[in-house]
């Protein structure tokens, strides 16, 4: 009400009508509050790059991906095994964990009835899920999977372990891009005497298909990052050799970075800090890759 | 609105060039006692009306009065809606519509739809159309279905260069009729329309009723409209539907007065109905 009045004594006829109030202080000291926010975040990011990049340097060259792993030379020390590990481990989860999470959503959007409790109850632990720490899984792989399954400690149980860590945010990216398929399109496919499972698998699954793959691999990024769950499964941080088979011992490049940090002589630091450029690089390429598909395949409707 | 009223002498009520024996009724859905509920609410009761074959049926009446809600029962699309449930009874050629050896997909295979919204698929026109045959199982002879489609549905000529174009870059009224092909390529019997033109602007909507006009020869059309003279214009028969407050004070949608659309709009025998169509309900 003071707005409006305050208005109406102002509005004297007069060529300056439009020209509008001054932006209060309220609102310029919160402009500024978000402008600083987003400059702290990316400054922090700048300056652990910067930082990175000039220490890894002098070791960014060939023999870092030509090279085994060496605890005495760190001259000659690579880190092959370990992009080798961590490439085997991310096709292997996206390999376990994008059918059964597009699987899961399309039951949970498509058919689940929501006003069935034991539904209900799916979806809340399956947001719960997503919250638990990664460590967490990594004793549900080494308690379950290895053990009790026996499948051991290669590189079939850590992609497992890694698909069900990541399996909750894929369930919940699919759902949503599955939710923003217009239900009238799902109607016009119906009512043409298509089938449920028909119209999803030629509408609805197609039509999400961008929204599916931004989320997976925003998951998959996050997987590829993790080094807890990998270390409760016994991964070995020192592995000359590349995994040749589904049961063979493997390590990935988070547990090496780990293993050389740990080492006292200096060169190692430097081996560490390339080792990081080379995981934030392939980061870096599956979030591109994200984007692009995000922006290639912009909502159509 | 109050000139319909006065001007329903000078409504043309379906030209005289089409001439039609209305009376020989030759009925293709049979509606006794339907009531349709949401939940617990009865959002329509009581619904008796008979469609003809080959005929327009024009549904009108007031927002929320339960149209679509009725129009969704012929083609089974309210089973989609969680908690939606029908009773009494829909015959369709004498076989009930909702009996239990009765497949919905085959349902609606039949009975074809257009909706309000123009609803193409994000895929070519070509794919469009021809995404109802190859669901239903058809592989062979696509070109000819889908040029025959479009070709009813009077859209052909406008867009026999750019098949393989994406539908949604096509305007508003292409696409309603590009809907209406993509019915059309299934070989429905019935195609269902509701409110098909209000998106439309009114050169779009007379393309439409012509084409409506056209394919009444073959196909029989329900329609819901808000545009009282396009019932007038186009329908055989007319069905006026109101929402009546019952003694708990619960709104019904009611069927109020079915009859030959001429009749309706100029001798309307209900009180309700008359105040409609002249803009005098409230
Ligand atoms: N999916 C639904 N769930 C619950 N109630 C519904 C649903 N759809 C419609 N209704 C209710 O049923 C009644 C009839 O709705 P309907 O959509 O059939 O009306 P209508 O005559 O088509 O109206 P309009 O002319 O505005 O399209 C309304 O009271 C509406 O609130
Ligand atoms: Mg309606």
């Amino acid at each position: 009400m003071t707005v409006l009045t305050s208005i109406g004594k102002a509005a004297s006829p007069g060529p300056r009508q439009l020209a509008g109030r001054r932006r209060p202080v309220r609102e310029t000291v919160f402009l500024i509050a978000l402008q600083f926010s987003l400059v702290i975040a990316i400054a922090f990011l700048a300056v652990l790059l910067a930082y990175v990049i000039s220490k890894g340097w002098a070791r960014l060259d060939p023999r870092l991906w030509e090279n085994m792993p060496s605890i005495r030379r760190p001259e000659n020390a690579g880190a092959q095994s370990a992009i080798v590990g961590t490439i085997y481990l991310m096709g292997l989860t996206a390999l376990f964990v994008i059918p059964t999470g597009v699987l899961a959503a399309i039951y949970l959007e498509e058919y689940a009835d929501r006003d069935k409790w034991y539904n209900r109850l799916l979806e809340l632990n399956i947001q719960n899920l997503a919250g638990i720490p990664s460590i967490v899984y990594g004793i549900l792989g080494l308690g379950i999977i290895a053990r009790v399954i026996g499948l051991g400690f290669g590189l079939i149980t850590g992609a497992l372990t890694l698909a069900l860590l990541v399996l909750p945010v894929v369930i919940i990216s699919a759902r949503e891009a599955i939710r923003a398929v217009p239900p009238s399109i799902r109607e016009g496919s119906l009512a043409l005497g298509a089938t449920q499972w028909q119209t999803i698998y030629r509408q609805v699954l197609p039509s999400s298909i961008p929204g599916i793959a931004t989320g997976s691999i925003l998951a998959l990024s996050r997987a590829i990052g993790e080094a807890a769950p990998l270390v409760m499964l016994g991964a070995a941080t020192f592995v000359a050799f590349n995994p040749e088979s589904l049961t063979d011992g493997f390590t990935a490049l988070p547990l090496q970075i780990y293993n050389w940090i740990g080492q006292s002589r200096p060169e190692f630091g430097v081996l560490a800090s390339s080792a990081i450029v080379v995981l934030l690089a392939l980061l870096l390429v599956m979030n591109s890759v994200a984007i692009l598909l995000r922006n290639r395949y912009q909502k159509r409707w | 609105m109050s000139e319909i009223g006065t001007s329903i002498p000078n409504v043309t009520v379906r030209g005289p060039e089409v001439p039609r024996n209305i009376q020989a009724l030759d009925p293709v859905f049979n509606v006794s006692g339907l009531s349709v509920f949401y939940g617990d609410y009865a959002a329509v009761r009581g619904v008796d009306m008979v469609i003809g074959n080959r005929e327009i049926t024009a549904m009108i009446g007031p927002s929320g009065c339960g149209k679509s809600t009725v129009l969704r029962c012929f083609n089974r699309m309210n089973d989609l809606i969680p908690g939606a449930r029908a009773a009494g009874k829909i015959t369709y050629h004498g076989e009930d519509l909702y009996g239990d050896h009765v497949d919905p997909i085959e349902v609606r295979r039949r009975i074809g739809m257009v909706f309000q919204k123009p609803n193409p698929f994000p895929k070519s026109i070509y794919d469009n159309i021809a995404y109802g045959p190859r669901v239903n199982g058809r592989k062979k002879g696509m070109d000819g279905i889908v040029e025959e489609a479009l070709t009813k549905a009077a859209l052909w000529d406008e867009v026999k260069d750019k098949l393989k174009q994406n539908a949604l870059s096509l305007s508003g009224g292409q696409q309603q009729r590009l809907c209406i092909a993509r019915a059309i390529a299934v070989r429905p019997e019935v195609i269902l329309m509701d409110e098909p033109c209000s998106a439309l602007d009114p050169i779009a909507t007379t393309k439409i009723e012509d084409l409506m006009q056209e394919l009444s020869r073959d196909y029989t059309i329900v329609i819901v409209t808000h545009n009282m003279q396009q019932a007038a214009r186009v329908s055989d028969r007319t069905a006026f539907f109101t929402a009546e407050v019952d003694d708990s004070g619960v709104r019904h949608g009611r069927l109020v007065e079915y009859d030959e659309t001429s009749r309706i709009f100029t001798n309307p025998s209900d009180k309700r109905t008359e105040d409609y169509i002249t803009g005098r309900f409230g």
